[in-house]
């Protein structure tokens, strides 16, 4: 099968059982996206597949033919986390950081339909996510902040 | 505490951040090494059985197979938390005794062969009575789950304090009321991993989550029967603990035991189902608290009994059964006190130390104080002030608490939440409740309940921290580098950190005693302070003055009023190494407690050197229609001493809350078929979602614990408890009933709404 | 978990699918979006030879107007149905149920109407690990002979949970099935069977090619209800739908369907047919038709998916007469 990666092309010879997830993150050793449940439930296998999210732990490569996926590895460049990562990093949204790659792709593909959603709005984008130890309040802020340019960032202003 | 700090007490992000938003750090499961192997685990699909036969021969022809192990390979080690809790054969040789207990485990090539060589694993089992519930479990004629332990009660632990028949007769008003509560569940982020390695001299490495790495690799090297520094326990991310990941689990060992068999690397990863079953899980509850009033609601007498369903094994049974009680005996004056805390066998997975610790246990308190509170007519924030423990006094079991901001906790979180407008005042169907918590900082945990830590400097002026110290996610390795930032006057990014490693790191208690900040903290703050002592020593000759009169800020050792005078701290480092006196930093800490304290033995004595303590209410409002709740403002207000980073300690307000109050009193818990849990997954437990989640208020109160560093201690987990009992106060308030059953399910509300409406009750 | 092997075709149009079926269905399975089908794979509920993925049929990706109805692709995505104007405007029933389907910001893109309609029964003693179901004797719908539900059950008592059924149900639509043999239209309380080993009547060579709803006229409303735990991920513990046309005061045309209750989503026609004639404000009469549906719905049902029992059914009462409420208010503008 040949798809794009975070903009790279990508051939392998895959056997059709295998799903998108294990793909990413054995073939291609691209092992930010996550599993934690393997049933679709918790969100931190969320990747982009052509802009929009997807959960990879339910998804068989193969049917990723000819697509784009872009997983958080591919946000932001070298030196440069995309704004949504900074915000996160500067508004303590993440604590353990295992649900975070999931969360930030979901948030991703929420900016990208909805780039000034209110909060009932970000709660609504995010609740495909599971976190266990924010209880969201400081992820609800991050992307807030990036949406308004307002919002409490680190140094309390 | 206006010191004039850079990083303290600030809202700094944390340096471990950026690795995780780019998804670069890695968990155990993203480890990948040379050859390694994938490892599964075979079993048991019974929950009592005698095991007659296991046949692995089938299994270790199986093409691309590498090992086999059973309970023949373990030499018979058996595992416990405590000496005289050793009951658990990591893969047993005679009896499984819950569904889904390790039998036998393969390493192989690809995950396929692997499942293919489990299915060709025979295992010959004769079936035993199993027994489910506690109480059944404790009136059994046998066989008992342990033979040691009739009646299949693991530990009892009892405390009787004071004279409780006095405190009875003087009472004015007196209550007794059982509370229950279901199983709760971690279902931290990050389901269970293992690596192990061994290298040809026989070193083991392993990565796993942990919430010690010293705790792990002392059993492991005893059960191994290795010496501690062929063992090396390694630092990893981790994916959350919450209480559930101190001890040695059985995967840790069988992975190691299929690397040394195949002489190659091995990856367990558990599934979901794996990770709520097979590792640890809450106890179920039966708690009757019996309390006795005078007229303005001070607690005269209390006597509590406790049943905890512990499933299988022993695990940290002892401390289990104690932490409920010791929390309330630490939270309220209790003069007159008994407990009597059982924990039980029975054929089901295996419980351990949770966040929520014992929640019947801590909202029976806290409903029953609003219960008597309705019938004296004082309300329940009076009568947590009439009870509210102080500074300076002395627990039940006999613990001096020398900082306690808990009154002013109480009366803040009723200011801003309202309070005093809003109580009774409510519209119909709307409540508002208070929950009251205390945790320890730290317990007795003998040789192993000190931290040390080492500061070694590069000769450009940076350093590097070694710590034994470990970071399941809520910021330990962060607060490590901010203390010794700031201490050394640099900034964070300057200051590297060695941590959770057991070859390098000095010994340290872990995170689950939460006593971090307190013993890491203070021993890295101490390290640090010695690394800038001897270099204040070398400043103080090449600037001529008084080592006392010198300040280090900025990277300059400068003195005090003069800024002029100074010299780089790159320089002094230099001439330390020059004149053969390199510069480094040793630091240790370990909380004064009472060493002979025994949970069981003797429950007397300092149990910590100190206590977080803290108030949060809760506004829900019910649909009397469907039961449904939905919370709409919480404000926890805690006493954490001082908050070294705000931003980090808000973190674990919030997440506290979701844990304990949204999911723990509303929809998280366990139910069963049989020994077979029926959700063990994420879509049938259920775990708050961003949706449901209230607005939150956070209010940091600082006591400044005078052996604290900075004056900190407990921040992380002790609002998960208040949070329910919030939640569980404001429930029974708005449906004007008092539900003793946990968690407050949709249905038990409607139907105590109902029972109420045709004078039932 | 990793799903056991199989092999896989992509065919390139409907009918490369269709003679695919017609050679193998037996030994197939459908991929749609595949929320539903890969979990059951990696708990081996399901462990097909061939798995044959629609993501090449862009023909069934549609929302039209034809023939006085709105017909909706089999493979067009929740999130299309959720956001159609026409959906919206006529079939307010259907929009209500696509939007609580899962977690929005995720499973809408990949799930399908014609998955959602298809999402196979459920019930916690059947959905778990093949680890869990080992052990011990399989279930009627696992192929086997006995009911951990109901004791002595000598039939499967899974439940319907899709929120996309239950609200065509009652909307009333036709499924339009496609094979090498040609069309099949059924109603679609024909195409569900109410039995949990074998829930539709779909034959091993077809595919479900798309839903026909017919324009509500004048006077027509329809509402969804759902309750459950959580506001998203979970599904329903119980679930109505109700479309009404009123005409002049009256109660003409009533249908009350309620998922979570029976292997299809239950039609209450004797409970619907209590209204006709009524006054659309007749608070007793809606109050009545909604005791007896629950009456009716919970012969249907069993302690099969973790919850209080009676609990589920009381709910039944409140959510249909939440939905005929509803209804009432969009027929009625």
């Amino acid at each position: 099968m040949s798809f794009a990666v975070n903009g790279e092309e990508v051939e392998l010879y895959i056997s059709p059982n295998r799903t998108l997830l294990e793909v990413l993150r054995e073939e291609l050793e691209l092992t930010g996206t996550k599993e934690s449940c393997g049933e679709g439930v918790c969100g931190s296998c969320t990747v982009l597949c052509d802009g929009v999210p997807l959960r990879s732990c339910l998804t068989l490569a193969l049917e990723m033919e000819g697509r784009e996926i872009t997983t958080v590895e591919g946000l932001g460049e070298q030196g440069r986390p995309d704004p949504i990562q900074q915000s996160f990093i500067d508004h303590g949204a993440v604590q353990c950081g295992f649900c975070t790659p999931g969360m930030l792709m979901s948030v991703k593909g929420l900016l990208k339909r909805n780039p000034t959603p209110n909060e009932e709005e970000i709660r609504r984008g995010i609740s495909g996510n599971i976190c266990r130890c924010t209880g969201y309040a400081k992820i609800v802020e991050a992307v807030t902040a990036v949406t308004t340019g307002s919002g409490r960032n680190a140094t309390g202003s | 505490m206006e010191k004039g700090f850079s990083l303290i007490g600030k809202r700094v992000p944390r340096v471990d951040s950026l690795s995780r938003v780019t998804g670069e750090v890695q968990f155990a499961a993203d480890l990948k090494l040379p050859r390694m192997l994938v490892g599964k685990i075979k079993r048991s699909s019974l929950a009592h059985a005698r095991i007659l036969h296991i046949d692995t021969s089938r299994a270790e022809r199986l093409k691309g197979v590498k090992a086999v192990v059973t309970g023949q390979d373990t030499g018979g080690v058996k595992w416990g938390v405590f000496r005289y809790t050793q009951d658990m054969d990591f893969l047993p040789r005679d009896r499984v005794r819950y569904f889904g207990e390790e039998i036998a485990a393969v390493a192989a090539v690809d995950e396929e062969t692997a499942l293919e060589a489990l299915d060709l694993i025979d295992v010959d089992l004769e079936e035993l009575p199993a027994v489910y519930d506690p109480i059944e479990a404790m009136a059994s004629e046998g066989p008992w789950i342990h033979e040691d332990y009739p009646n299949n009660v693991n530990v009892h632990v009892n405390i009787d304090v004071g004279d409780i028949e006095k405190g009875f007769k003087e009472s004015s008003l007196i209550r007794e009321d059982t509370f229950t509560a279901a199983e709760d569940d971690y279902f931290m982020g990050e389901p269970y991993a293992v690596v192990a390695r061994f290298d040809d001299d026989g070193n083991l490495e392993i990565w796993m989550p942990n919430a010690g790495p010293h705790m792990k690799s002392k059993p492991l090297s005893n059960a191994l029967q290795m010496p501690l520094h062929k063992v090396k326990v390694r630092k990893i991310a981790i994916g959350g603990a919450f209480g559930g990941r101190s001890e040695i689990s059985p995967a840790d060992y069988i992975c190691a035991l299929l690397s040394r068999k195949s002489g190659r690397p091995v990856k367990i990863v558990y599934t979901r189902e794996e990770n709520a079953v097979n590792v640890r899980m809450g106890h179920a509850l039966i708690t009757t608290i019996k309390t006795g009033v005078d007229r303005e609601g001070k607690v005269l007498a209390r006597d509590i009994t406790c049943y905890m369903d512990g499933g299988a094994y022993s695990s940290t049974g002892p401390i289990a059964t104690s932490v409920p009680f010791l929390c309330m005996e630490q939270a309220y004056r209790m003069e007159n006190v008994r407990y009597n805390g059982y924990r039980i066998f029975t054929n089901k997975p295996i419980r351990g130390m949770i966040r929520m610790h014992g929640r019947s246990f801590a909202c029976g308190i806290d409903l029953q104080l609003d219960m008597m509170g309705e019938e004296l007519g004082i309300d329940p924030v009076t009568m947590r002030l009439r009870n509210a423990r102080q500074a300076g006094e002395y627990t039940p079991t006999g613990s001096y608490v020398s900082s306690c901001g808990l009154t002013e906790c109480i009366e803040k979180a009723a200011l801003k939440s309202g309070w005093k407008e809003k109580y009774g005042n409510l519209p119909p169907w709307r409540g508002i409740g208070i929950g009251i918590n205390s945790v320890q900082t730290g317990f007795p945990l003998g040789i192993r309940g000190g931290s040390q830590a080492i500061i070694k400097f590069n000769e450009d002026g940076g350093v590097t921290l070694i710590s034994g110290v470990v970071d399941n996610g809520q910021g330990n390795d962060n607060m490590l580098v901010q203390v010794v930032a700031e201490e050394l006057g640099l900034s964070m990014a300057e200051v590297m950190l060695i941590t959770a490693d057991t070859e390098v790191t000095p010994n340290d208690p872990g995170s689950y005693s939460m006593v971090t900040t307190f013993a890491g903290g203070n021993a890295a703050r101490l390290a640090a302070v010695d690394a800038r002592n001897k270099l204040f020593d070398i400043a103080a000759k090449a600037l001529e003055a008084n080592p006392r009169d010198l300040m280090l800020k900025d990277k300059k050792i400068s003195v005090a009023g003069s800024p002029d005078r100074f010299i780089p701290l790159k320089k002094a480092v230099r001439m330390g190494l020059i004149q053969g006196m390199p510069v480094s930093g040793e630091g240790h800490y370990a909380p004064k407690v009472d060493h002979t304290r025994e949970w069981v033995k003797n429950p007397k004595g300092q149990l910590s050197e100190a206590f977080s303590f803290g108030a949060t209410i809760a506004e829900v409002e019910v649909n009397p229609e469907t039961g449904m709740v939905k919370a709409l403002e919480v404000t926890a207000a805690q006493d954490c001493g001082f908050a070294l980073n705000p931003m980090l300690v808000e973190g674990q307000f919030e997440g506290s809350v979701a844990m304990g109050g949204q999911g723990g009193m509303l929809t998280e818990h366990h139910f069963w078929d049989g020994g077979r849990c029926l959700n063990p997954t994420q879509l049938e437990y259920k775990v708050p979602l961003a949706c449901d989640m209230p607005r939150i208020n956070n209010i940091i109160v600082e006591s400044l614990d005078p052996a604290g560093p900075y004056g900190a201690k407990e921040a992380g987990m002790s609002i998960a408890m208040s949070a329910a009992q919030a939640y569980a106060a404001a429930i029974s308030n708005a449906i004007g009933v008092t539900l003793t059953d946990f968690p407050m399910t949709p249905e038990k509300i409607l139907k105590a709404i109902e029972e109420k409406n045709q004078g039932g009750r | 978990m990793i799903i056991p092997e199989f092999e896989y075709v992509a065919p390139g149009n409907l009918q490369e699918a269709l003679d695919c079926l017609a050679s193998h269905g037996v030994e197939a399975v459908l991929l749609a979006g595949g929320t539903d089908l890969l979990v059951r794979m990696k708990q081996r509920l399901v462990k097909p030879r061939l798995v044959v993925s629609l993501k090449n049929l862009e023909g069934l990706r549609d929302i039209k107007e034809e023939n006085g109805e709105i017909v909706i692709g089999a493979m067009t995505p929740l999130v299309e149905v959720l956001e159609s104007e026409r959906v919206g405007k006529h079939l307010p029933a259907l929009r209500q149920a696509m939007g609580k389907i899962g977690a929005p910001s995720i499973q809408h893109f990949r799930g399908t109407i014609g998955g959602n309609l298809c999402l196979n029964t459920r019930c916690l003693f059947y959905n778990q690990s093949q680890f869990w179901r080992s052990g011990r004797t399989p279930c009627h719908k696992d192929n086997g002979q006995t009911c951990y539900a109901e004791e002595n059950s000598d039939r499967c008592r899974s439940a319907n949970l899709s929120d996309g059924a239950c609200a065509l149900m009652a909307l009333s639509c036709e499924v339009v099935l496609a094979s090498c043999r040609g069309e099949r239209v059924l109603l679609v309380e024909e195409f569900f069977t109410g039995k949990g080993e074998s829930p539709f009547a779909i034959e091993p060579d077809e595919l479900v090619l798309e839903i026909r709803v017919p324009m509500p006229g004048e006077g027509a409303g329809s509402s969804f209800q759902k309750i459950s735990y959580r506001s998203a991920i979970d599904f329903a513990l119980v679930s109505a739908a109700v479309s009404v046309r009123v005409m002049d005061g009256q109660f003409e045309e009533v249908r009350i369907s309620v998922g979570g209750a029976g292997a299809a989503p239950l039609l209450l026609k004797e409970a619907a047919a209590t209204l006709y004639g009524k006054p659309f404000n007749d608070d007793e009469a809606i109050e009545a038709t909604s005791d007896l549906a629950k009456k009716h719905a919970s012969a249907f049902m069993v302690e099969n998916l973790g919850s209080c029992l009676e609990y589920r059914q009381k709910m039944i009462r409140i959510l249909v007469r939440r939905a005929l409420k509803e209804a009432i208010v969009v027929a009625t503008g």
